[in-house]
């Protein structure tokens, strides 16, 4: 599914990702912690392909693809979504044209009809339901004036709406209450099946605890120091991050 | 003297208004004694005026008795249903009345509505007391002018608590002649204690060169506790040259609700002045303006707020395109003792090509120290985090662009409470912002 | 105001004074090009400087008095002021502080001036001035070590022609304006600063360090050159109100910011604002300006409270890609003050920053204008300006007012302008009195809040002085 080799990059000049390796198969949620500022959302936006993040070094392969030649739309189209820490607000995009707008452009892409209108909002309304968004959302402008859950739940429901091969789930779980919480997690693993694959990038294990991972890996420091099951989430919650640190040395 | 000042003052009127002669000889006296402005002249600082003075636009139009099917077409507005809108509409073109072209019916009782060259004695009477009284700031001088030369006009004059029972819409059409020619329009709305209305004023063309000067001013009187809706929109061929106004005097808590709309033209200048002059007034004032090509737009705008306890919003963008110049002057004047005011003002531009300028000027002016007032201006670009989102969910950069663009103005557009009007106005709108149907499909 | 007024003001103390002295050194009042002539014989300047003056005296009276501003005043009449003085000697000065006006001293006292230092300030002319030359001594000698010139505009005329003919008139041209054109045919003196290249200027430099030569009068003329790489943070104006006898006073600052130099200019206004019925007080009619080259940054910090009228720009040529210019200001009007101030951003290179902020506060009768322009030029292509305008209402009489202008030409230019206004709130106000602090105390903590981020803007002594001066400004001005 996803293949990243020696992956260094950069933002302003500044060294933030040295060498990470991951090797992500169909069907596997990789949980990936770390301290902050140890280059985990920068990862994520690596991936999406957003500007300023430079690739210095290194290869990723996604699918049978080469992820780093792609531009941003086309790698949303090839099946990658990220769901983002902080969700932009779009005031005077309506949600729905959003949506409508990315659904027919992933759809184009695989050389798929446009959805009519009818079978589309009758889409956005289920998956709206399933994150426990009101309708009227759909109507509003581009997370305008939602809460900080409201956003999530809508990145959520993008992601329901869109169904990616690939998703990465960038601190979805902070500022999230516990019912909010539940609610993400429950639309993570409807959606979990074995030509899916989720990488969740997360500070706490909490989430963990309802979207069960496959691998956990800690980053510091811009590098993989330690790989393994669920069980390692649970070991940092214990002991935090710095013995990891300690570790490496 | 000018010869701007001197061939407008001499313009011949071929129907001319004899029970008005008396008011517009003294407006023409006042009229020749202005000097036409200069880039020294501060309300004039950005906009050059010698287009208009190199035009030879004062020869009187020819009457129109043969409407193109073009300019029929413009008349056409859907409601809901996608039926014509059911309203009050008079035509006129090129300062003509068309008849065959409006739309008056059976009037309520208490509502007086007519053209000003079919007005009975009654409504003659409303209008010499009316007339240039709501308008009368002297600083704008082509007021003066539109005093001196208006033929034709339209009253509206409501009864207390009557509620107009359709929209009243007004289409102020153009067409080219064969020699270069002004146009002067005229509104004047007179709103009794409680009443209601929404009002409509569209200022259309054909599609082909226009040569005509266009001077059109509307009053609005709102009496206490009076509810009105109006637009003001600018739909012309951007060969039109456009100087005119809208004034409101707004009553006890009366409240105005006026919507402005400009395509931009060789020149577009609108003034709009709103004064509070009862307790609890409250006006919402919003506006888009599209310059794009050689086009100019200036909307100068002034909020007057002359008695305290009253309220006022105004929210004005643009999106400003090729060589296109767009001005915006957006004053707050607090007057001494108009104690708790409320008052703010929002002006945000995009400038789309290294070709455009923007010049902006919010102005507050306050005399009374217990009041809210805040203003902003903003000239920028898309947002860069907004596109990136877009093209994450697989939204082309071109289309991603589109959408913002749009959505920059389209913020106004869904505050309109006129469902019909916003939707008459999206697709006329989005053209603007691709030449690929394929761009727009989303947004229309 | 009256004629009679006017009058009293035109025909200043200053001017009387020198009745007693020699003939020579006083002018009867008006201006020709005599007396331009006059001036420039008196300081002993070269040929080339008395041109250069002519050229902008027959500017000027081309000229026509500026009327844009939103200041009210009675016509000035130029030919009924004296256009030289020669300074007063120490036979006229006070012999001690016991001479000098007592309330002048009690304002002293409120901000907290040393002794020494209200003696210097009100030009008292015993041992204190002996000081401030031993001062001025050894600290030239440490700026000369570095090569920093720091001297008076005539003594620059003198020692550094190549460097005045070079960069005077190069930011403020002669025929810039009105009063720039005046103040080019008649300066009297002023400051002269040179940072050579890649000099850290060692210390502040203020002017107060020069102290004898504070009462240079109504047209100072200061010219600050920062060469490449260069860095220099300069204070000017008192830290405590002067008696100043002139009452026009236009003063011309030009800055020359070359590649990746700094200039931070600070300025503590408080010249008499007149009393608290109008009467008396300086027209400050003032032009400051500077180009700021290739990387280079200038800061402009004001905290204005005094004159009767200000007219008053400090502006950014921001002519070199990634040029910054910032501009932070506090004006405080009560009584009758009129002030129209506030800044011009050009943005002409690439990627050239500004942020403008500005506090104004009106009290008592006051008027107190912002006036801004900020303007992208065709080339400015990714440039920035921020602006914030706050207005802080005291009183019902008083009127505060914004006008920006904001122009520009280029798609990938940013501006971002924001203002706003409001009252010292009665919650705020019944809050601090619950807690035991009288309503002028509140009042003055409330506006010391309000204009936090100009004042850490303000070299450390600086901003505390200035708060104080703020108090001593508002006093009165609740009732």
């Amino acid at each position: 599914m996803l293949a990243i080799n020696n992956l260094h990059a950069e933002v302003e000049e500044k060294q933030i990702l040295k060498g990470i390796n991951l090797d992500i198969k169909p069907g596997e949620v990789h949980a990936i912690m770390g301290p902050n500022g140890s280059g985990k959302s920068t990862l994520g936006h690596v991936l999406s392909g957003r500007e300023g993040y430079e690739v210095t070094q290194g290869s990723v392969q996604f699918g049978q693809k080469d992820l780093l030649e792609m531009s941003i739309e086309e790698r949303a189209r090839e099946g990658l979504f990220l769901a983002f820490q902080y969700p932009v607000e779009i005031p005077g995009v309506s949600n729905m044209e959003f949506l409508k707008a990315s659904v027919d452009a992933v759809r184009a892409h695989n050389e798929l009809p446009d959805l009519d209108a009818v079978s589309f909002m009758k889409k956005a309304r289920s998956v709206c339901k399933a994150v426990d968004l009101d309708q009227s959302f759909l109507k509003r402008g581009v997370n305008e004036g939602f809460s900080g859950g409201e956003k999530k739940r809508n990145e959520i429901m993008q992601m329901m709406l869109l169904e990616p091969r690939l998703a990465i789930l960038d601190e979805t779980d902070s500022g999230l209450d516990i019912d909010a919480l539940q609610v993400v997690a429950e639309g993570v693993n409807s959606l979990r099946s074995p030509d899916r694959s989720f990488i969740v990038i997360t500070h706490y294990q909490r989430l963990l605890d309802y979207i069960e991972p496959d691998f956990v890996h800690v980053l510091a420091g811009g590098k993989i120091v330690k790989s393994g099951d669920k069980s390692l989430a649970l070991e940092l919650e214990a002991k935090g991050y710095a013995w990891l640190a300690e570790e490496v040395v | 003297m000018s010869d701007l000042i001197l061939q407008a003052a001499q313009a011949e009127k071929t129907t001319p208004l004899p029970w008005l002669a008396d008011f517009q000889q003294l407006q023409n006296n006042t009229w020749l004694r202005q000097a036409v402005p200069t880039r020294k002249t501060e309300a004039w600082r950005y906009t050059p005026l010698n287009r208009l003075e190199k035009g030879n636009f004062f020869g009187a139009p020819a009457q129109v008795h043969e409407c193109s099917e073009c300019l029929q077409e413009q008349i056409s507005l859907p409601d809901a249903n996608g039926d014509e809108l059911d309203c009050y509409r008079l035509v006129f073109v090129n300062g003509f009345y068309a008849e065959s072209l409006s739309a008056l019916g059976e009037l309520q009782t208490g509502v007086s509505l007519c053209r000003f060259g079919d007005a009975n004695e009654a409504q003659q009477s409303a209008i010499k007391t009316h007339l240039g009284t709501i308008a009368n700031d002297s600083v704008n001088l082509f007021t003066t002018l539109n005093n001196s030369q208006l033929q034709e006009g339209v009253l509206l004059s409501l009864d207390d608590g009557v509620v107009l029972d359709k929209p009243l819409r007004i289409l102020w059409l153009g067409s080219a002649q064969a020699v270069p020619f002004s146009v002067t329009q005229r509104l004047l709305v007179l709103m009794g204690a409680n009443s209601q209305a929404m009002v409509l004023e569209q200022h259309l063309s054909d599609d082909a060169e226009q040569n005509s000067f266009t001077n059109g001013v509307t009053e609005l009187s709102l009496g206490e506790g009076a509810q009105l809706h109006h637009y003001r929109l600018h739909q012309e061929h951007e060969s039109v040259l456009h100087i005119g106004g809208v004034f409101a005097d707004l009553g006890k808590n009366s409240l105005l609700n006026s919507f402005h709309l400009a395509f931009g033209s060789v020149l577009t200048r609108i003034d709009i002045v709103v004064n509070h002059r009862g307790q609890g007034a409250h006006s919402e004032l919003s506006g888009i303006y599209l310059p794009r090509n050689n086009q100019y737009v200036d909307y100068h705008t002034c909020i007057e707020h002359r008695v305290p306890n009253c309220t006022s919003n105004e929210v004005f963008r643009g999106i400003i395109g090729d060589s296109a110049r767009a001005v915006f002057n957006g004053r707050i004047h607090i007057h001494r003792d108009a104690q708790k005011t409320s008052a703010k003002l929002s002006n945000k531009n995009l400038l789309t090509s290294n070709r455009a300028e923007i010049d902006s000027k919010p102005e507050l002016e306050i005399y009374a120290d217990d009041v809210l007032c805040a203003h902003g201006a903003t000239i920028s670009q898309i947002e860069d985090e907004a596109l990136h989102y877009l093209r994450t969910r697989g939204i082309s950069d071109q289309e991603a662009r589109v959408l913002l663009s749009f959505g920059f103005i389209n913020t106004l557009i869904e505050k309109i409470p006129h469902t019909e009007i916003a939707e008459y106005l999206r697709p006329k709108l989005a053209v603007l912002f691709a030449r690929d149907p394929e761009l727009l499909r989303h947004i229309v | 105001m009256s004629q009679e007024h006017i009058d009293k003001l035109i025909e200043s103390d200053y001017a009387a004074g020198f009745v007693t002295e020699v003939e020579s050194e006083t002018l009867p009042p008006g201006l020709n090009e005599d007396v331009v002539r006059f001036i420039s014989g008196k300081k002993n300047e070269p040929q080339w400087m008395l041109d250069w003056r002519l050229k902008a005296y027959r500017a000027w009276r081309e000229m026509t008095e500026p009327e844009w501003a939103h200041v009210d005043y009675p016509p000035i009449v130029f030919d009924e002021i004296s256009y030289y003085s020669a300074p007063k000697s120490m036979a006229d000065r006070p012999q001690s502080l016991d001479e000098v006006d007592p309330e002048l001293i009690a304002t002293y006292n409120k901000l907290g001036i040393p002794l020494h230092e209200q003696a210097a300030l009100a030009g008292v002319a015993v041992d204190v001035v002996f000081d401030s030359v031993s001062v001025v001594t050894t600290f030239k000698s440490k700026l000369l070590e570095s090569g920093v010139i720091f001297c008076s505009m005539s003594e620059a005329i003198k020692d550094y022609p190549e460097l005045v003919q070079k960069y005077l008139g190069s930011v403020v041209p002669q025929k810039d304006n009105f009063y720039a054109a005046l103040n080019s045919a008649v300066f009297s003196d002023g400051s002269f600063v040179y940072i050579p290249k890649g000099v850290r200027c060692p210390m502040e430099l203020s002017t107060y360090f020069r102290i004898n030569e504070s009462n240079t009068g109504q047209f100072e003329r200061t010219l600050i050159i920062a060469e490449e790489g260069s860095h220099v943070s300069y204070l000017e104006g008192c830290t405590a109100p002067m008696r100043d006898e002139n009452q026009l006073h236009a003063a011309v600052v030009e800055l020359v910011v070359l590649d990746n130099a700094q200039i931070k200019y600070s300025t503590v206004q408080n010249w008499y604002p007149g009393n608290a019925e109008g009467k008396g007080g300086i027209y400050n009619f003032v032009t400051k300006r500077g180009i700021v080259h290739k990387n280079a940054r200038l800061s402009w910090t004001q905290v204005e409270t005094g004159s009767a009228v200000t007219w008053k720009y400090p502006s950014c040529i921001l002519k070199g890609d990634n040029s910054v210019g910032e501009f932070y200001s506090v004006a405080l009007t009560n009584n009758y003050q009129q002030a129209d101030t506030g800044t011009k951003m050009i943005h002409i290179g690439k990627n050239t920053r500004s942020t403008i902020i500005s506090k104004g506060i009106s009290a008592g009768k006051s008027s107190n204008v912002y006036r801004g322009l900020v303007r992208m030029n065709p080339g400015a292509e990714g440039a920035r300006n921020f602006t914030q305008c706050d207005s802080l209402l005291i009183g019902d009489k008083c009127a505060a007012h914004t006008f920006p202008y904001i122009e520009s030409k280029h798609p990938t230019a940013v501006v971002e302008h924001e203002a706003t206004t409001s009252k010292v709130s009665d919650d705020q106000l019944y809050l601090c009195q619950q807690r035991g602090i009288d309503a002028e105390k509140a009042v003055s903590m409330i506006v010391n809040g309000f204009c936090k981020e100009v004042f850490k803007e303000l070299p450390m002594e600086f901003a505390v002085e200035a708060g104080k001066l703020l108090e001593v400004s508002l006093e009165g001005s609740v009732g």
